[in-house]
């Protein structure tokens, strides 16, 4: 182990979510993205979020079960079986969570100091909402994607699984760095633009941390899904926050809506190309029977009958279902009517964001002042002839729930329509559309202990007792999403 | 279209040459001159009536050709007499490979011979959790070849993932440029070239991962050649133009450069309704296409093979499928590979990893500034400049890499500055020209006749230019200049001994010209009389004033040489004659 003595990590566990790269120093540890594709597969290099990890003192604990790619709410969609939740309701598991939903249940169970995850529409809070824990995906392009196996890669971003925010933020700092393997990292020239670069320097930061903050609460986010006990937990949350004076702004997010559609549609999108690369070649597992002579001759033609087979053995149905899905909505007679709209409604959400928060979006403060035109420079006359939202009903974040329901069981999912799964990720969706960070911390439901008390009559942990709250923050906003988080979990 | 966060990326990592893939052929050399494609040109003025590169390959093509049917004695086709009823359209695809060191987005050295997969970077294996790392360097030679054809360099482009399943495509998908076409159809873009497949017989295949990356550049022509021959003449030219300014240095031999041809045939004065159109040609018949050819003979057999099956097609009353064909080498027919419904739908998508790429105008001016002037350009500069004809301007700019040239720039430029400081009188018209015949012809001749290479001859061109200045300003006979640069020309330089000038060489062995005093005129020419009785009566008595420049001739005939002119000697003629 190259564990440094004197790192900051020193000495800690930390799990890895197995859809991120290890390397040839911790040769056990394969790198399988929980798929068959590529079981046993030994990554060559270890993602940089790992080698930062190893370099500052961590152990890497091991690998942890998750959706197949990522794909998935509640990791069940794994080559190694389903995940189960620590906790329990009326004697029957509950989902995890997913797709970091190993992640998540190696943190809530204290088998290790704290968790690696990715959050490409949800995959790290969600999980962490379901199990009690801290789960925060911080600014796309903070931290390295290199060594981490792509799913939707406009989207996918590395996130942390711990038990309280101090410890999230510990990470936070040591894993934020520019990456030049990466071409999405930001480079240090938009860093410095970022307020969670020097957040002690910029005398607006220091005046904007020691003021009280307005919180937005999206009306938009008030789904019939919601449950009541969520709805409840959300709510009383926001009520103890004003009565420590901070102020609640209701704020309209109109493409919230669509968001969950887009996302839908972009995300399979991207997997079905970022996918393609497994056919059976290079790496990963060979097929169970050599191809038949038939099957190399009809390769030969152009068929691909040996990538036809390793791919229908090897993925998974909801892998095959999410390309599929986004094969046809990149197909030229689909195109224009899903991928198209769907990028439009993306940037739809980023407007929406950007048009609530006080602060800027860094992002696009550089491309104004740079001369080239902005691409959405067309779509702005819109929104300009709506009313601009007031100087005085802008905020600094946004609070939610970060999901409709408490976990359900997994009995319950099984029984689910694939589709209607996908609901689950309605709350977490537009930040992910919009690159924005955003922080899952449990809060108790009425009356209940925030975890692990209420034995169950197996001897498992009881009901979760706790709901996911989510803070939602401005691009490189992650300090102030990160504070208000510590907040939030002090409220209990 | 793509997240905010990418857009910004992009803004601070590109600040320099921020990648630009995709170049519209704006006003570009090939687009502009239509003609060019034609084989009868009908121009007014010289250069380009005499534009010779295209000519002389088409030329070259012929003379080919002809070798060709003597070896088989077999009737060519081109004298088929369908082909007065039916007209061959042609566009090529062009993909040639680009003189880099590095891969497109890995920094694996590109290689041709290396020791197979010994340049395969992590993400050239496309192993998960690797992502593509542009290379800022692989942008000149794209420029270059971009700049050499005259096109526009779009300031901003994107990459785009075309999705296909095959061995030697790692990623399941080439990053090419797609979307963002502007000026469209007739563009040249950047995009990665795939594995080499190597069959060991009887099903193995191996791969060799280490072309996978290397960056390619597209060029797409407009359907606007109309013979086999031009075809294979312009690929030539599309090679050697991308050779010239040094963008891909590999050629069509080694694999460097691969060739897709459409073609498609009409019925000659058929008006174009009903017909396709193709990248703003109107009245096209419906075109094939056939992949991969990869030698010069194989566009032009290809070709012609192809449009005499669409003419059969045709004539029998049947209708040409839209369709991809192939052909390999040696088989009269091209094969049908996929029909149109059989056709790939790529399922183009923006690169996520990728933000736009922004080329700034000072690199475009830059190399603009430091291009090498393409063989055409020069040509028609030397012919402007010094009013030499446009063959011998192309020979001086052939001959030993441009050295030639130089040299006989700076003769001029010599000549020009002596001539300066000469009385009126003296000066001359013409220097290019002069200074060309001499460095060509007189130097050229002598130096081929004794066998001394160009590399190592030892006429300086300030010797050069004193004699022709010497020559023209009439202070020396052509033979003495013909005998100082023989002398210049087999001197064996000695260390540190000074090597006389032109004027010291003349003035010390009394070559110098001294012009006939008005009494040596007089006697000349009356010892001419006396001898000549009968052409003396014939001037005087007959009248026969034409026999005066009999007299003149013999005068300058018999006196040294160059001393006597024959102005004066007219006038001395005349008056002792009498008439």
């Amino acid at each position: 182990m190259s564990s440094e003595s004197n790192g900051p990590l020193f000495g800690k566990l930390i799990a890895i979510k197995d859809n991120i790269s290890t390397g040839p120093s911790t040769p056990s540890l394969a790198t399988t993205a929980a798929s068959n594709t590529l079981r046993k597969h030994a990554s060559p290099f270890a993602a940089t979020v790992v080698r930062l990890l190893t370099e500052n003192g961590a152990l890497i604990a091991g690998k942890t079960n998750c959706d197949e790619f990522g794909m998935g709410s509640h990791s069940l969609n794994s080559a190694y079986g389903p995940v189960k939740n620590a906790y329990v309701r009326g004697g029957h598991a509950l989902s995890a969570g997913g797709s970091s939903g190993g992640s998540a249940v190696a943190v809530a169970t204290r088998q290790c100091w704290a968790a690696l995850g990715t959050d490409t529409g949800g995959s790290v809070r969600l999980p962490a909402a379901y199990c009690g824990i801290v789960g925060f995906k911080p600014s796309y392009g903070l931290l390295s994607r290199w060594g981490v196996l792509d799913y939707a890669n406009s989207m996918d971003t590395v996130g942390i699984l711990s038990r309280d925010v101090p410890d999230a933020r510990t990470l936070f700092r040591i894993l934020n760095r520019f990456d030049e393997e990466d071409p999405t990292s930001l480079p240090p020239s938009v860093r410095a633009r970022l307020s969670s670069a020097d957040a002690g320097e910029k005398p607006d930061e220091s005046a904007r941390n020691a003021r009280a903050l307005r919180i937005g609460v999206p009306t938009d986010y008030c789904l019939e899904e919601l449950s009541s006990p969520v709805h409840r937990a959300w709510i009383r949350t926001l009520n103890r926050l004003q009565d420590q004076g901070h102020q609640l702004v209701p704020v309209n997010l109109p493409s919230t809506k669509q968001a969950l559609s887009a996302y839908y549609v972009l995300a399979p999108a991207e997997a079905s190309s970022n996918l393609a690369k497994y056919d059976g070649v290079r790496y990963g597992s060979r097929l169970q029977d050599p191809p038949s002579h038939q099957e190399a001759e009809a390769d030969k033609s152009g068929k691909s009958v040996l990538f036809s087979r390793y791919r229908g053995e090897g993925f998974g149905d909801e892998v095959k279902r999410r390309i599929l899905l986004g094969a046809f909505a990149l197909s030229a007679a689909a195109m224009d009517n899903y991928f198209i709209q769907a990028q439009k409604i993306r940037r739809l959400v980023q407007d929406d964001f950007d048009r609530v928060f006080a602060s800027p979006n860094p992002l696009h403060t550089a491309s104004s002042s740079s001369s080239s035109p902005k691409p959405s420079s067309a779509q702005k006359p819109a929104h300009e002839a709506s009313p601009p939202q007031s100087t005085r009903s802008k905020v600094d974040l946004l609070i939610t729930p970060t999901a409709p329901t408490l976990p359900p069981t997994i009995d319950d999912v099984r029984q689910q329509d694939p589709l209607a799964t996908y609901t689950n990720d309605a709350f977490t969706v537009p930040a992910s559309l919009a690159g924005l960070p955003s922080i899952s911390v449990p809060v108790q439901t009425a009356g209940r202990p925030r975890s692990g008390a209420a034995a169950d009559g197996d001897g498992g942990w009881g009901d979760v007792g706790c709901a996911g709250v989510q803070v939602i923050g401005q691009f490189g906003d992650d300090d102030i999403v990160l504070r208000m988080g510590e907040i939030v979990e002090g409220l209990r | 279209m793509t997240a905010p966060s990418n857009s910004t990326l992009r803004l601070q990592y590109r600040q320099l040459y921020q990648n630009s893939l995709r170049y519209s052929l704006l006003g570009t050399r090939l687009t502009h001159r239509p003609a060019l494609w034609n084989q009868v040109r009908k121009s007014h003025t010289v250069i380009t009536a005499d534009h010779v590169p295209l000519r002389k390959q088409l030329k070259d093509e012929a003379r080919r050709k002809k070798a060709d049917k003597k070896a088989s004695p077999k009737s060519s086709k081109t004298l088929d007499p369908r082909l007065s009823r039916w007209e061959l359209t042609v566009g090529l695809e062009i993909h040639a490979e680009l003189n880099t060191a590095c891969k497109l987005f890995s920094p694996a050295a590109t290689s041709l011979n290396a020791e197979p997969n010994s340049h395969v970077a992590l993400f050239d294996a496309a192993f998960p959790g690797t992502q593509p790392q542009f290379q800022k360097a692989t942008l000149i030679p794209a420029l270059r070849a971009a700049l050499a054809f005259g096109c526009e360099v779009q300031r901003k482009s994107s990459w785009d993932r075309k999705h296909y399943f095959y061995q030697d495509q790692p990623n399941g998908y080439q990053i090419t440029q797609y979307y963002e076409v502007t000026i469209g159809i007739k563009q040249i873009q950047l995009e990665q070239d795939t594995a080499k497949t190597i069959l060991q017989p009887p099903s193995t295949y191996l791969l060799d991962f280490n072309r996978v990356g290397t960056p390619l550049i597209e060029i797409i022509t407009l359907p606007h050649i109309h013979s086999p021959t031009t075809a294979a003449a312009c690929v030539r030219k599309i090679q050697s133009l991308l050779r010239a300014v040094d963008a891909c240095v590999v050629g069509m031999e080694m694999g460097g450069l691969r060739c897709d041809v459409n073609v498609s045939v009409r019925e000659r004065g058929t008006t174009a309704e009903g017909l396709s159109e193709y990248a703003g040609v109107k009245g096209l018949g419906t075109r094939t296409e056939i992949k991969n050819l990869s030698s010069f003979k194989a566009v032009e057999d290809a070709i012609l093979a192809e449009r005499d099956r669409q003419i059969a097609v045709l004539e029998s009353g049947g209708e040409i499928e839209g369709e991809t064909r192939g052909w390999t080498i040696g088989q009269t027919e091209t094969v049908r590979l996929r029909g149109k419904e059989g056709e790939v739908d790529y399922r183009y998508m923006p690169d996520p990893d990728l933000g736009p790429l922004i080329i700034g105008q000072d690199l475009v001016d830059h190399l603009k500034d430091i291009l090498p002037m393409l063989p055409d350009e020069t040509a028609e500069r030397v012919v402007n400049k010094y009013g030499i004809s446009t063959k011998d301007a192309r020979t001086l700019i052939s001959l030993d890499d441009g050295d030639r040239l130089e040299y006989t720039e700076a003769v001029v430029e010599t000549v020009m500055q002596r001539l300066a400081s000469l009385p009126e009188k003296q000066r001359f018209d013409k220097v290019g020209k002069v200074v060309a015949d001499w460095v060509l012809h007189e130097l050229g001749g002598l130096l081929t006749t004794a066998g001394v290479p160009w590399e190592i001859q030892t006429v300086t061109p300030e010797m050069l230019a004193d004699i022709i200045v010497h020559l023209q300003s009439n202070q020396i006979t052509g033979n003495t200049a013909k005998k100082l640069l023989a002398h210049y020309a087999s001197l064996q330089p000695v260390a540190g001994a000074a090597i006389p000038s032109v004027s010291e060489i003349i003035d010390a062995s009394g070559l110098r010209l001294v012009p006939l005093t008005e009494g040596e005129y007089v006697e000349m020419a009356q010892k001419v009389m006396a001898e000549n009785p009968d052409m003396v009566k014939a001037v005087r008595e007959k009248g026969q004033r034409g026999k005066i420049m009999w007299f003149v001739g013999q005068m300058m005939r018999r006196g040294e040489e160059g001393r006597v002119e024959a102005e004066k000697a007219r006038l001395y003629v005349e008056r002792l004659l009498e008439v």
